[in-house]
């Protein structure tokens, strides 16, 4: 043994006792493990691994997945007089685009089942996916001045458009949905009988711009902006967490396929915006109206045969009688 | 792939000049730090490590205040040891491959010198890396061949395999990954180190040991501690490792090879396979 030598070979492997002396620091040539008692793992730490993948995956089931599904509902406002196939011909692409829209929601809000349960399950998926993300984020400490590589300024754009844009969630969401007015200027409610000029009113701060409208249309395009670059990039970190993409060339191309995905998102959220603010609310509930009594005039006229039929149609089968 | 001298500057060098090096110095662990500049006349293909000798032995200010000479930790100087990694104009680096002629080629030109930000200082340029070797510690990073007899012949080793295996051996733990890492932050207390993030040298090191056939016997426990706190998934992919690593080693892939290993070891762990 060397001179000096005042330590002991003790293998990594074995387990420390508490107390024992390998609690200390350094002892002659050998670094010791430390072993210092800690207390009880946490929760945190017990499932860091099921957390951390959970946080992933939610970001894209069921949140991306909906960012995608919303984003693309929303930019009928736009394009969606190219939707309506010949319905409406009456109608201008602006006026068009409302009856679409009108359209999508109605039908999202009267056909799909358990609509509650998926809001629910999209509220909680939000709130677990920002808690632990900021979490996260809070371990970290930016250095893009000193590195300014393009890899590490999506760093901190990740985790400031997260800070943002659960600021934006809430408030959207707050507003639009839990019908808290009191934070919308002018104090439009959103209704779904009248999706489009609702929206727009809450946007702009009433049926005309107002300056706080202005700014709240200013915080919808940050906050598009940030969410969709949250999830491209996301779901660009994903595929390396997940070990999806291994090779420098893998995480180059599949930064194509986000990058792609995220500028057609971002396309659609704009787009839809624009179209939202541009909107004239008055007229745009003229178009609401028009839809809403063709769709009584529809109603009934499905209700008539059905009344019909109980008076004795004859291709009707009539077992029961 | 760029590594740190992006920072240097190209303009052709002038003979006979001298340069300012402002050097952040500490008395010691704990002691407050403080900025002091040097003029040192650069000599002929001067380095780093020959301007700080220069100031070891004229330990004296740009303003002629006699000061103590600067401590600095070197050892090969050929970069290949990792010791004398410094932050150098602001970008971490080895300091005895960093050529005084790239950085500051006029006369009057200023360099900053900077101990490493993420581990305790020892003493102005010296730092204490000593949570390299533990976090080494903590993936296992070594192959168990100790026995009380005789184990034999290893198994053979593919060529392919070597092939992939030797760019990831040639980590020098010098800490470069660590300093530009932004996930990666100083942890003075001991205690903590354990749950704190290893880092992509670590990272890279069990990917290492998990693909060297003997290695393997160890490649769960490995795997146990890179799902755990402080593991894989902690790292945020600014990627800043791989721009920065001297030996161009793909410390990102060995990031996401691990995170992979790491999600089918996950998988079987939770059926309990």
């Amino acid at each position: 043994m060397a001179p000096g030598f005042t330590g002991r070979f003790v293998s990594p492997n074995v387990p420390p006792q508490p107390g024992s002396r390998r609690s200390g620091r350094r002892k002659g040539l050998i670094v010791e493990t430390s072993t210092s008692p800690k207390a009880a793992p946490s929760f945190f730490e017990r499932n860091h691994l099921l957390l951390r993948r959970l946080h992933s995956l939610s970001g894209i089931v069921p949140i991306g997945v909906f960012l995608i599904a919303h984003l693309t509902t929303n930019s009928s406002l736009a394009w969606g007089k190219f939707g309506l196939r010949g319905q409406y011909p009456e109608l201008g692409v602006q006026e068009g685009g409302v009856a679409y829209f009108q359209k999508e929601v109605t039908w999202i809000s009267t056909q799909i089942p358990h609509l509650l349960l998926i809001e629910i399950t999209l509220w909680g998926a939000i709130l677990f996916h920002s808690v632990l993300g900021f979490m996260y984020a809070r371990t970290g400490r930016s250095n893009t001045s000193s590195y300014g590589y393009g890899a590490n300024w999506r760093y901190r754009l990740q985790r400031v458009s997260g800070y943002i844009g659960i600021l934006f969630i809430f408030y959207h969401v707050a507003t639009l949905r839990w019908g808290w007015t009191f934070l919308v200027p002018g104090g439009t409610k959103w209704d779904h009988h009248f999706s489009a000029s609702t929206l727009a009113s809450a946007l702009r701060g009433g049926d005309n711009f107002t300056a706080a409208g202005v700014v709240v249309s200013a915080f919808y395009l940050i906050g598009i902006t940030l969410l969709v670059f949250h999830f491209a990039n996301g779901l660009w970190t994903a595929a390396i967490t997940w070990g999806l993409t291994i090779t420098a060339q893998a995480q180059r191309r599949w930064v194509y396929v986000c990058f792609a995905l995220g500028a057609g998102l971002m396309a659609m959220g704009w787009s839809a915006l624009i179209a939202a603010v541009m909107l004239n609310p008055a007229q745009a509930r003229q178009v609401e109206l028009k839809m809403q009594s063709k769709a009584g005039e529809a109603a009934a006229a499905i209700t008539a045969p059905a009344a019909s039929a109980k008076a004795g149609d004859p291709n009707r089968p009539s077992g029961q009688e | 792939m760029t590594t740190a001298p992006s920072a240097a500057n190209r303009a052709p060098a002038q003979t006979g000049r001298s340069i300012l090096v402002r050097v952040l110095r500490c008395d010691g662990p704990g002691k407050p730090s403080r900025w002091e500049e040097f003029k040192v006349p650069v000599e002929k293909s001067a380095n780093v490590i020959s301007v700080l000798q220069y100031i070891a032995a004229n330990p004296v200010t740009a303003q002629g205040q006699p000061t103590t000479p600067v401590v600095w930790d070197s050892g090969c100087l050929e970069e290949v040891c990792g010791a004398c990694t410094m932050v150098i104009n602001g970008k971490v680096r080895q300091s005895c491959s960093c050529l005084i002629d790239e950085y500051a080629p006029r006369e009057g030109d200023v360099m900053t010198l900077e101990p490493m930000s993420k581990f305790p200082v020892i003493r102005d340029l010296w730092v204490d890396r000593s949570r390299m070797f533990h976090n080494l510690k903590r993936v296992k990073a070594w192959v168990p061949i100790d026995g009380t007899h005789n184990l034999g012949a290893g198994p053979r080793e593919a060529p392919g395999n070597q092939e992939q295996r030797y760019v990831m051996s040639t980590c020098m733990a010098c800490g470069c990954c660590l300093e530009a890492c932004p996930q990666f932050t100083l942890e003075g207390d001991e205690k903590k180190w354990d749950e704190a993030f290893l880092g992509a040298h670590a990272i890279n090191q069990a990917r290492l040991f998990n693909a060297h056939e003997t290695g393997k016997a160890l490649a769960r426990e490995r795997l146990d501690q890179l799902a755990g706190p402080g593991g894989v998934n902690d790292c945020g992919n600014a990627q800043n490792c791989v721009k920065v690593c001297p030996k161009k080693i793909p410390l990102t892939e060995s990031i996401a090879a691990m995170g992979r290993a790491v999600t089918v070891h996950g998988i079987k762990r939770f059926f309990g396979l």
